[in-house]
């Protein structure tokens, strides 16, 4: 099942859902889809004009331009989605995720998705950490 | 050399504007560059600077900022910019400038953008920040020398001084049209009332929007932004060359609030919103009272403000407000103080908020004939502003004076 | 090449003895065509998808829990994201943080192998006023 991992790009979420037998949809894939397009000349990521005003579907024109494209990004993922894996107090969230209110309106369209969507916490020592592979890794298996 | 411009922003690359940023810079002979930090560093960034920020690109730009303070990252001049309408962004944003300006001798713009952003709206700001790094010795220069001229061609108006050994002999000024025919013409008359010949000139400088075209046509010696030209003719006109000053140039289409030291500027913010802050509003108040704008200043100083209420953020609006309170019978003295001090506003909420006033403050440009405004200004800033002689010359004054370096 | 790119990045778990250079040579030793670069933290692989997966399931199998792997957005060397052009990307402190994480996951795999399962989650609330209150008094 293809599953959407927040924070989009941790190697972390999208390493344990490929493991577990799942398929992630990761910021890294949306971003490869532009910056492989050769017709498009807007580096360093080929996120346009265009798409900004496509993430207008998300959020209004008085939320910054910043929240629009990463929505407009991560948009079609979440409605691609089949189920989705968060985690949430992530400590550091940078690049992609550095903005908190974009991250805050994707849990929420994950909410209103109404997919199985399995929150885990920052693992904060190895008994924390083994919790979240054991949540994960049964909230996967359960899917199938 | 290529000056390194460290870029310190949030949001840029989802709102498909760093490739504007890049080209701006480029296109002046700089390169952005991100001062590293390891993720290590940036709590303790984040706790030196004292403001915790949610999101995290936000205390990543403080570590740079951090960084950059410390002396461990090696740039010539900083860009700090986060997306227009975010709270979080614009706090941090103001409060890095301080910080960078507070512990770094670096030259720092600041700028709010949206996804319409286009790299010709941040060329003068780049320029600036290049002429900064690479002019420093002739932006240093206290006296012309020998005999020069300065152009000005501005949104509005297109000015000509014609300088002599540090002295002011001729002097024009005609709205702007075709920009080689305006020049020409306030060029020719300032050069009548010195009593000099063309060929006596020696240098020629340009600037404002004008200024390359008009470089080409003239064989310039010195094509340069405004920012810095215009910083350098206040400072001389003012009489006040050392130590530090703010400069407010509230323009035909855009206002500038620049710090200074020693005339050199290290801070600076350009733009607005809409015309409805800018000298184009009062034209617009002028044709409505059916005055010469020039007249306007002088009715205003007579009025209160508090009489007739205007205040909007843009133009359209503004003149809804003035026509509504033209309607309601009132003086046209209120009116004329109300839209002042409605432009001065304006320009206080937006421009001086994004620098830290320094004294003196010297307010420059056209609109500071409209005495009113000045007086305007001087209200919400609570100290009149210095308007020296020849005030609306700035730009060609240090067009002249910094041209003479290059001889 | 016909098939999608695929660049994939392979990160060492700082628990693990094996180090960036020893992954490469195992890759390389695979023969598979792909476009192999030793990295800090591991090695960036880069081929069409179908080898590219091969390459992660057979480093999977030789060292299942501490190489821990991602796609990446852009190709190797890519000008766009290259550090030596501009300095570190915003992503860069991301990976930084997740590599330092992985040593606790490797532990966490590790003990899901032998049977750990979930633990039951403890709902942690605030106290409540009148709690609060109590306990101020019984300080005074």
């Amino acid at each position: 099942m293809k599953i959407f991992i927040d924070p989009p790009n941790s190697l972390v979420l999208f390493d344990l859902v490929e493991r577990f037998g799942h398929e992630p949809l990761s910021a890294m894939a949306a971003i490869q889809e532009r910056v492989d397009n050769i017709e498009i000349d807007m580096p360093p990521m080929n996120v346009t004009l265009d798409d900004v005003v496509k993430g207008l579907k998300y959020a209004g024109v008085e939320v910054p331009s910043g929240v629009r494209g990463r929505l407009a990004v991560w948009g079609p993922m979440i409605e691609e989605a089949e189920a989705a894996i968060v985690m949430d107090e992530c400590p550091y969230s940078f690049g992609c995720v550095g903005c908190e209110r974009s991250n805050l309106m994707v849990k929420y369209l994950l909410k209103r998705r109404g997919i199985p969507v399995l929150h885990v916490d920052y693992p904060e020592d190895d008994a924390q950490a083994t919790d979240l592979v054991a949540r994960i890794k049964e909230f996967l298996e359960g899917l199938q | 050399m290529t000056i390194k411009i460290a870029q310190l922003s949030c949001g840029t690359e989802y709102s498909s504007v760093q490739y504007e940023i890049d080209k701006a810079a480029r296109s002046v002979g700089a390169k952005i560059v991100y001062p590293d930090v390891s993720a290590s560093e940036i709590d303790e960034a984040v706790r030196r600077f004292g403001f915790t920020p949610r999101s995290n690109q936000l205390k990543l730009m403080i570590a740079r900022a951090v960084r950059l303070a410390d002396g461990k990252y090696d740039a010539d001049a900083v860009f700090i910019t986060t997306c227009f309408r975010c709270a979080e962004g614009a706090l941090v944003r103001n409060e890095l400038r301080r910080f960078i300006q507070e512990n770094t001798r670096l030259p720092v713009v600041t700028y709010s953008f949206t996804e319409r952003l286009k790299a010709s709206q941040l060329l003068t700001r780049m320029e600036a920040l290049v002429t900064i790094v690479t002019r420093k010795e002739l932006l240093a220069r206290e006296r012309q020398t020998g005999i020069t001229v300065g152009l000005d061609s501005g949104s509005s108006t297109t000015k000509a001084v014609v300088m002599e050994n540090n002295k002011i002999i001729g002097k024009d000024w005609t709205p702007s049209g075709d920009v080689v025919k305006s020049a020409t013409t306030v060029l020719e008359n300032a050069l009548k009332m010195a009593g000099v010949e063309m060929k006596q000139v020696e240098a020629i400088g340009t600037t404002g929007y004008g200024r390359f075209t008009l470089g080409e046509h003239f064989g310039a010696k010195l094509v340069q932004e405004e920012l810095t030209v215009n910083s350098k003719g206040a400072v001389w006109l003012a009489d006040r060359q050392r130590g530090e000053a703010t400069i407010i140039d509230i323009g035909g289409m855009d206002n500038k609030a620049i710090t200074v030291r020693d005339g050199v500027p290290d801070n600076f913010t350009m733009g607005g919103i809409c015309a409805g802050a800018s000298g184009r509003f009062l034209e617009m108040t002028s044709r409505r009272l059916k005055i010469e704008v020039t007249e306007l200043g002088k009715l205003a100083d007579q009025g209160n403000w508090r009489n007739a209420k205007m205040n909007s953020y843009c133009s359209v609006f503004g003149i809804q407000d003035l026509v509504t309170t033209l309607g309601e019978g009132k003086r046209f003295e209120d009116v004329a103080a109300a839209a002042c001090h409605s432009v001065a506003e304006q320009v206080y909420e937006q421009q001086l908020q994004e620098i830290d006033v320094r004294r003196p403050i010297i307010q420059v440009g056209g609109t500071s004939l409209i005495s009113g405004l000045v007086t305007a200004v001087g209200e919400v800033l609570g100290e009149r502003p210095i308007v020296p002689p020849d005030s609306q010359y700035i730009g060609a004054v240090g067009g002249a004076l910094l041209s003479s370096g290059m001889l | 090449m016909s098939e999608e790119r695929e660049t994939r990045l392979f990160m060492i778990s700082p628990r693990s003895m094996l180090t960036p250079d020893q992954l490469v040579r195992m890759v390389h030793a695979f023969g598979e065509e792909a476009i192999v670069k030793e990295t800090c933290y591991g090695c960036l692989v880069e081929g069409p998808r179908s080898k590219v997966l091969e390459i992660r399931d057979k480093v999977r199998e030789d060292h299942p829990n501490e190489v821990f792997t991602k796609c990446r957005a852009y190709p190797c060397s890519d000008p766009r994201r290259c550090r030596a052009q501009h300095g570190t990307r915003p992503g860069f402190a991301q990976l930084e943080e997740e590599w330092a994480l992985l040593a606790r996951i490797q532990r966490g795999l590790e003990a899901v192998d032998k049977g750990a399962k979930p633990s039951p989650r403890e709902e942690r609330k605030k106290l409540s006023v009148n709690e609060f209150k109590r306990i101020c008094e019984v300080q005074e």
